[in-house]
């Protein structure tokens, strides 16, 4: 579980990216985070993860609070960000073995790599390929296998369908999909409302630093999310 | 997880193509400029022996005392061929005289056939070392953080079971594990060309030396490691990073040695070495006036008519009078001069000294606050501390020309106790019965042949020349693994304290690092 608890975080330059956020992302649950760049879905990921320390509030993963128990929390959070790049020098298999051991999992065998890659729809020959070979959909791909092979309760991803193709997109969600009926707890911060109508189960959408809109996937889906999207998007333009 | 992320590192590191070429440079640099150290060495060597038995024979042919004043060759150290420190600028020899101290030595410096050439410089292995394995720390550590920053990989890493403090320690021993085959390279390579040389022959003492070089390269390297991560966590590019690195490692290397060189010349002054050559000069002056007094006042004691006149007579620096025909009154003349200037000539060297004394201890203390200025560049510490181990160092050549003073100690002390300075053998080979008396002179014909009867001239070449068996032979002091490591110690600390505060300041901006 993911928890934002009045969660503030006004920067050095004196901008406040984040401004008092609630939220509670519960096991077995895909929230899309929405909201236009600058809006705070970012700043929200980064003091989930423990890369910047709140000005106020607390941010929670299952119950422990990052700044508190920082590597307490790692082990029940994994994260994929919008643009993988991985170590090109290493194969897919290499890349996959050092963030599953810095993950913890230190007794994975090279099946289990390769089935997690197989898993996320990633070429049997790209297994042992140089990563500075791979497109952005192929590193994308494997670096939602690091997340997944963590086995952590909460997936953090920040924009992960960026530039992938549409067929990748779609085995994407079916993971993720997948990974909520597993009982994960899923933040995924996107501009994809296409995505966030197929694999939403609450959305929330972000402006100045706010959340502005919370809805359930009845609600946003009776309500035509494109729709209030683009009228908090309206607003934050004018 | 330290070792997780320092053997990723290592593996990444070694596929690069700044490793490959680092090592193309170390292979490439370091036997050329050994093989160039090693015929260095040998030259010096060849003449050290040359001048070695030029000395002796010199010094074995002598008939009287007087002449007696051995010649110390300064053997070159094998060690030079790590690091050549002043060794390279000074004389290999030393005249050991009673009228005055032995300040610098002279003769040979250059060892190339062809002095024109030595116009091109060349630098010794320590040297190559302080600047190769600066370069390639900095290389591989500049981009440290930021890399990891620019692609990504530290975000995903960091949300890993690692905290940002064994992240870091892991990216430290990454490197050290990818740098330390490159310098142990450098060593072995050094090592072996010795090895397979049969005419350098090094003691257990000079390979503890060489493991002691091994070890502060090594913290030297680690220095440069830490300053390239330091940069790195202080910047968020790696274009600012190896801007800011290459600068650092100009400011150390070649800025930081010429600032401190003008520095300590600016703050702490020398006198010109001609105004005390003018002063020693008025100290000469004085001691021939008092030896002209002394002389006159003699002839008055001695009836006021002596006649000073010696056949085949020579004469020169430092006392030296050799002579093999005169009468008893001169021989005794003589004597008595000799027994006055003996400790007069010792009373104005030891004044002599008071000036030579103080110009050196001005230049001494230049050369330290030279030297502590220049402990803020780590090269200059690893510089200053090699030569300490290789036994190059000014500390060791102040060393050495302390113990080649103590030796003209014992060698006067050895002419005091055996009294040599009062007897005849001082300057002459004759006993005193061969010398006829003013009397016995004064009866001659006049007649050369029977002057020559008289006189009872040999020629001295008749004579056996001196037993110097038992004269005092100078041994230079050889110094333990024990006392060199005591002496580089405080540069140690102060590499090792560096490295910490280098360390400390890597780890205070990380935990601050922005990895967004």
């Amino acid at each position: 579980m993911l928890q934002a608890i009045d969660l503030t975080k006004r920067y050095e330059d004196g901008h406040l990216a984040l401004d008092a956020l609630n939220l509670e992302i519960k096991p077995g649950e895909i929230f899309f985070l929405l909201g236009a760049n600058g809006a705070g879905k970012t700043t929200t990921i980064n003091l989930l993860l423990n890369f910047i320390e709140p000005t106020l509030g607390k941010a929670l993963v299952n119950g422990i609070d990052v700044m508190e128990q920082p590597l307490e929390t790692k082990k029940h959070i994994a994260f994929v960000s919008e643009n993988v790049m991985l170590y090109g020098s290493f194969t897919a298999c290499q890349n996959l073995d050092f963030f599953a051991r810095l993950g913890g999992k230190t007794n994975l065998t090279k099946k289990d790599y390769y089935d997690v890659m197989r898993r996320v729809g990633l070429q049997e020959e790209a297994f042992e390929r140089k990563l500075k070979t791979f497109s952005k959909g192929m590193r994308q791909k494997v670096g939602l296998a690091i997340a997944i092979i963590k086995d952590a309760d909460n997936i953090v991803m920040d924009e992960p369908t960026s530039g992938l193709d549409p067929k990748s997109a779609a085995e994407l969600m079916q993971i993720l999909i997948h990974l909520r009926n597993s009982g994960k707890a899923i933040l995924m911060c996107t501009h994809d409302l296409f995505r966030a109508k197929a694999a939403a189960d609450r959305v929330g959408i972000m402006k100045e630093g706010r959340l502005v809109m919370l809805r359930t996937r009845e609600e946003f889906l009776q309500d035509d999310l494109e729709r209030i999207y683009l009228d908090y998007m309206q607003e934050a333009v004018l | 997880m330290i070792w997780l992320i320092a053997k990723k590192d290592f593996l990444l590191n070694l596929l690069s193509v700044r490793f490959i070429i680092g090592f193309v440079l170390c292979l490439v640099i370091i036997p050329f400029t050994i093989i160039v150290s090693v015929d260095d060495y040998l030259a010096k060597q060849n003449s050290y022996e040359i001048e070695s038995k030029q000395a002796a024979d010199e010094l074995s042919g002598h008939r009287v005392w007087s002449a007696v004043r051995p010649t110390v060759v300064t053997k070159p150290e094998p060690l030079s061929i790590f690091s050549s420190g002043i060794s390279a600028n000074l004389g290999n020899r030393v005249k050991i005289a009673f009228d005055t101290y032995p300040l610098f030595p002279t003769g040979h410096t250059v060892t190339q056939d062809n002095p024109l050439l030595n116009a091109f410089f060349s630098i010794d292995f320590s040297r190559v070392v302080a600047i190769l394995i600066s370069l390639i720390a900095l290389v591989f550590a500049y981009d440290t953080i930021t890399r990891e920053r620019e692609d990504g990989t530290m975000k995903l890493s960091l949300t890993g079971q690692v905290s940002r403090i064994s992240f870091l320690f892991g990216k430290l021993l990454g490197l050290i594990l990818t740098l330390l085959p490159i310098l142990l390279f450098c060593y072995l390579l050094a090592c072996l060309i010795i090895i397979l040389n049969p005419a350098i022959s090094f003691s257990a003492t000079d390979w503890g030396s060489i493991a002691l070089m091994f070890l502060i390269s090594m913290f030297y390297m680690l220095i440069f490691i830490l300053l390239g991560m330091l940069i790195s966590s202080l910047v968020k590019r790696s274009s600012s990073s190896i801007i800011l690195s290459l600068l650092c490692w100009i400011w150390f290397l070649f800025l930081m040695p010429n600032i401190s060189t003008y520095l300590s010349q600016s703050i702490a002054k020398t006198p010109l070495y001609d105004n005390v050559q003018v002063a020693i000069s008025e100290y000469e002056k004085e001691f021939y006036e008092k030896d002209e007094e002394r002389q006159k006042q003699l002839n008055d004691e001695m009836g006021g008519d002596v006649w000073v006149v010696y056949w085949n007579a020579n004469m020169g620096r430092d006392g030296f009078l050799e002579f093999s025909g005169t009468l008893k009154e001169a021989v005794e003349h003589a004597r008595q001069m000799q027994v006055w200037k003996w400790p007069t000539a010792l009373d104005y060297a030891d004044k002599k000294w008071v000036l030579q004394r103080d110009y050196l201890d001005k230049m001494l203390s230049q050369q330290r606050l030279q030297q502590t200025i220049a402990f803020f560049s780590p090269s200059e510490i690893f510089r200053q501390t090699t030569e300490i181990l290789c036994h190059t160092s000014v500390d060791d050549f102040q060393k050495y020309m302390e113990s080649v003073r103590n030796y003209r100690e014992t060698v006067i002390r050895y002419f005091a106790d055996n009294k040599l300075y009062e007897s005849l053998r001082y300057f002459t080979v004759q006993t005193w019965d061969q010398f006829p008396s003013q009397k016995e002179f004064d009866r001659s014909s006049g007649s050369i042949e029977d002057l020559f009867t008289v006189l009872r001239k040999i020629p001295a070449d008749q004579y056996e020349p001196l037993n110097l068996d038992n004269l005092p032979r100078f041994e230079a002091r050889q110094a333990t693994i024990f006392s060199m490591f005591a002496d580089a110690l405080g540069r140690m600390a102060v590499m090792i304290g560096l490295g910490i505060l280098l360390l400390l300041g890597t780890i205070l901006s990380f935990m601050r690092y922005d990895v967004r």
